[in-house]
């Protein structure tokens, strides 16, 4: 990234720490956390002293909102938003706001509609599809 | 967005532990690690630090000089959080003020939406206070809403991120508590 002010999600405009890392969608962030925490908690005698403010405010917010809660559903829907090529960014803010149409979808992530992109309508509304099985059967 | 990264940072051990070697010692830093990692709390360029998830490499010790205290270079697995401008996000309401929200997203509680960022949304003054629109929409305290980052920026002093988000745009606003 050049300059701040270029930031932009919306058109994937992001740092490339941000483009190459793995993003993590919140579902998989509370699977993580909720062993992290009670690994600290054997740790510690006190686990007071070992749980941070960031963590347990994070803990609190993944679990709420998580699409997915079992770890069965929650590599499922990864396994799924894979298939389509979708930027670590794009997979995982579509796997947090899970959008119920294509329009939905398309106003989450604009950028999935850039020309050139092998992603059309079709595409989308199949991911969609197979992302709200993955809810039904959980 | 929650980020998986790798660092490397130096964990300085002090000379009575050194004794005991072996296992404990790699203990000592990794618990000295974690410690160093949760009262850093964030930086600039990466956001928050939620937690260590991975150790990958406890490098050779160096000894200093004066103190006879060892520095040990890790590198390891985090986990990290930050808000990008025109990201989308959902957040939870925190408090209702006369001019905007604040709502809780991820680790931070200073995510501000302003009146302005929501113009259809009016306030009503009361022992609880909303904001509310024609169509009833609700904006109350612990209201689940989806939004937009318009802009975040670290503040040092307080390792925090402050964040100004807007409810323009497409599929922005109170979200059913049911749909989560």
């Amino acid at each position: 990234m050049s300059g701040e002010e270029e930031e932009n999600a919306a058109e994937l405009k992001i740092g490339d720490e941000f483009l190459k890392a793995k993003c993590l969608m919140n579902c998989e962030v509370a699977l993580i956390l909720e062993h992290k925490y009670e690994q600290l908690q054997q740790m510690s005698d006190d686990p007071t002293t070992q749980i941070s403010q960031v963590f347990e405010k994070s803990l609190q917010y993944v679990k709420r909102f998580s699409r997915y809660k079992n770890p069965d559903a929650v590599r499922q829907a990864r396994e799924i938003l894979s298939r389509y090529p979708l930027a670590e960014f794009e997979l995982c803010v579509l796997g947090n706001l899970c959008p119920e149409t294509v329009e939905e979808a398309i106003a989450m992530v604009p950028s999935i509609k850039n020309r050139g992109r092998a992603l059309d309508e079709e595409a989308i509304e199949k991911m969609l599809n197979d992302l709200s099985l993955i809810k039904k059967f959980e | 967005m929650y980020l998986k990264s790798k660092l490397s940072w130096n964990v300085i051990i002090p000379a009575e532990i050194l004794e005991v070697g072996g296992l404990m010692l790699q203990k000592a830093i990794i618990v000295r690690l974690m410690d160093e990692f949760a009262s850093k709390k964030a930086s600039k360029n990466l956001g928050y630090f939620m937690a260590v998830t991975s150790l990958e490499k406890i490098g050779e010790g160096k000894v200093r000089e004066h103190t006879g205290d060892v520095l040990f270079p890790v590198e390891f697995g985090c986990l990290t959080f930050k808000m990008l401008r025109g990201e989308i996000l959902e957040g939870v309401v925190d408090k209702i003020l006369k001019h905007g929200v604040f709502l809780r997203c991820g680790p931070t509680d200073k995510v501000y939406l302003s009146h302005q960022k929501m113009a259809d949304y009016k306030y009503v003054p009361g022992e609880n206070p909303i904001f509310m629109n024609e169509k009833m929409s609700r904006i109350e305290k612990d209201t689940q809403v989806r939004f937009i980052v318009v802009g975040a920026r670290y503040v040092e002093a307080e390792k925090e991120f402050q964040a100004v988000v807007s409810l323009e745009g497409d599929y922005l606003g109170p979200i059913s508590q049911s749909s989560v």
